[in-house]
């Protein structure tokens, strides 16, 4: 997905009165928020935790934890920024609490069926992907989020800062460190993807 | 540049934050050195190949199951300003209230006020009630604060102005008040006040309510059009002892009020009367539904749940 593309990312203005409407206990403001953010956050939490029930389970917790929270936004983030802070927080609560979960349930992923192309292209589509979530999976925490936020979300290094909490520069190291693993991973053969399996 | 930079550079033009300075003096050093320009399509083909992976979905039936969670959210925080007073704090304001009646007894009695002279003194009206059977529409109305020793005062134009002044449990006063809230509907926020006062003065339950104004209420309860005046009224009516014709409200209320805030206090009271005394089957049977109903609100279903709970069958 082509950097800064990344659905849900509204306006800053809009995200912020979307947000007083929810503080003032506005039920289609929360309503309107969700739409807006749940999309992407559940792909960030799903590719956290590597599991469809548990990243539905976080995000809805991220929504709820927003609702209660929303009188202590300080503004000083974006709205969207301060949502991935809350659901990346999230996911490292749920991993730590959850020491049962399977770092790289693959089969707790299921996708609908492909459409259209063919069985064949189907399987092979569906073994690239497999294979993006294990290597994904295979990192650490630390560097899959900022490599996930950056890659997948299309955020500024600083902004993913200010997400994690940390500084610039350690963003850039994770991301660097998470790619050079990933190339070492997908380098080998003609068709990169079976490197990965 | 050097070589050990490369893939910085490289992850800082796929992030697609590289300065254009930078950006020239990689392809500066690609176009100048063999071995980076080797390296350079693996780490871009590996940047590439993430995007085999469109992520998770959010299905329809995520989105409706949230969706109901967050109304159910956003209701349970408008409905904690809502729930009934703690009953804890009803028994300590009630041991308050009979300790100052005791003390406004002991004073009367210490001074020798005939009795009856101290009735009037507590029940003035400043002027005479309206007939209310000609259903008199009572205009520009404002109520004065309860005072410490529980008076109020209500004042309105009908052709005059008239102020009555007295204890909510005073006849006279009571009568008012159950006119306003019985017909005098044309406001509702003049009607929110009238509720709030009777609450403030029958919300310890020291004294029991005029039948005028319990009727006023449940008949408020059933038929306001407003959510927030029928929200009122049931606070008002949870605040009261329970009687057959509260606990009738509150269960017609519980399967046929489209608040479910309302259908909230119903269940809170209905629950709180079932301490006191064992609850009766029309109430369990009641709760019991709400409970079961896959169509009633999560939050209103799991309150039934564990009001059931608590009770002694």
């Amino acid at each position: 997905m082509p950097i800064g593309s990344e659905p849900g990312r509204g306006g800053r203005a809009e995200d912020r009165a979307l947000l007083e409407r929810v503080r003032r206990g506005d039920t289609e403001g929360a309503a309107e928020l969700f739409e807006r953010y749940a999309p992407a956050l559940l792909r960030f939490t799903g590719r956290m935790l590597s599991d469809r029930s548990l990243a539905e389970e976080v995000t809805q917790e991220v929504f709820v934890k927003v609702i209660t929270r929303a009188s202590q936004y300080d503004g000083r983030a974006e709205v969207a920024s301060w949502l991935f802070a809350i659901a990346a927080n999230a996911c490292r609560d749920r991993r730590r609490r959850d020491r049962r979960a399977p770092v790289v349930p693959i089969d707790a992923l299921p996708e609908p069926a492909a459409r259209g192309e063919g069985v064949e292209h189907a399987l092979i589509d569906r073994e690239k992907r497999d294979a993006v979530r294990r290597a994904l999976a295979d990192l650490s925490e630390e560097q899959r989020e900022a490599l996930v936020l950056a890659r997948y979300h299309g955020l500024p290094y600083a902004e993913i800062a200010s997400i994690l909490g940390i500084s610039v520069g350690a963003v850039k190291t994770r991301i660097f460190r998470a790619v050079e693993t990933l190339k070492a991973r997908f380098s080998e053969g003609a068709t990169s993807w079976n490197a990965a399996n | 540049m050097e070589c050990r930079e490369l893939n910085e550079r490289l992850v800082d033009r796929l992030t697609g934050q590289i300065r254009p300075e930078a950006e020239e003096e990689l392809a500066l050093h690609l176009a100048a050195c063999a071995g980076c320009a080797a390296q350079a399509p693996a780490l871009e083909r590996a940047w590439e190949f993430l995007g085999e992976d469109s992520g998770l979905d959010a299905t329809p039936e995520f989105r409706r199951r949230s969706r109901l969670l967050i109304e159910e959210e956003m209701l349970r925080m408008r409905v904690r300003e809502f729930r009934p007073k703690p009953r804890a704090l009803r028994w300590v304001a009630q041991a308050a209230a009979i300790l100052v009646a005791a003390g406004i007894g002991y004073f009367a009695a210490s001074r020798r006020v005939p009795l009856a002279a101290a009735a009037v003194s507590r029940a003035t009206a400043a002027s005479p009630l309206p007939d209310f059977e000609s259903n008199p529409r009572l205009s520009n109305l404002s109520y004065q604060p309860v005072t410490p020793d529980g008076r109020v005062g209500i004042g309105f134009d009908v052709t005059t102005r008239h102020t009555v002044e007295g204890s909510p449990s005073d006849p006279e006063v009571a009568r008012l008040l159950a006119y306003l809230l019985s017909r005098n509907t044309e406001n509702s926020g003049e009607k929110s006040r009238a509720i709030e006062l009777v609450q403030q003065h029958y919300g310890a339950g020291v004294a029991s309510a005029s039948p005028d104004i319990v009727n006023a209420l449940t008949s408020t309860l059933r038929k306001d059009p407003n959510p927030g005046v029928r929200k009122k009224a049931a606070d008002a009516l949870s605040s009261m002892r329970m009687t057959p014709e509260i606990r009738s409200a509150f269960l017609e209320a519980l399967h046929g009020d489209r608040n479910p805030a309302v259908r909230l206090v119903a269940i809170e009271s209905l629950a709180a009367a079932a301490k006191e005394s064992p609850a009766d089957p029309k109430t369990i049977q009641s709760l019991r539904e709400r409970a079961f109903d896959p169509s009633e609100n999560g939050f209103v279903r799991a309150r039934a749940a564990s009001a059931l709970k608590t009770m002694e069958f």
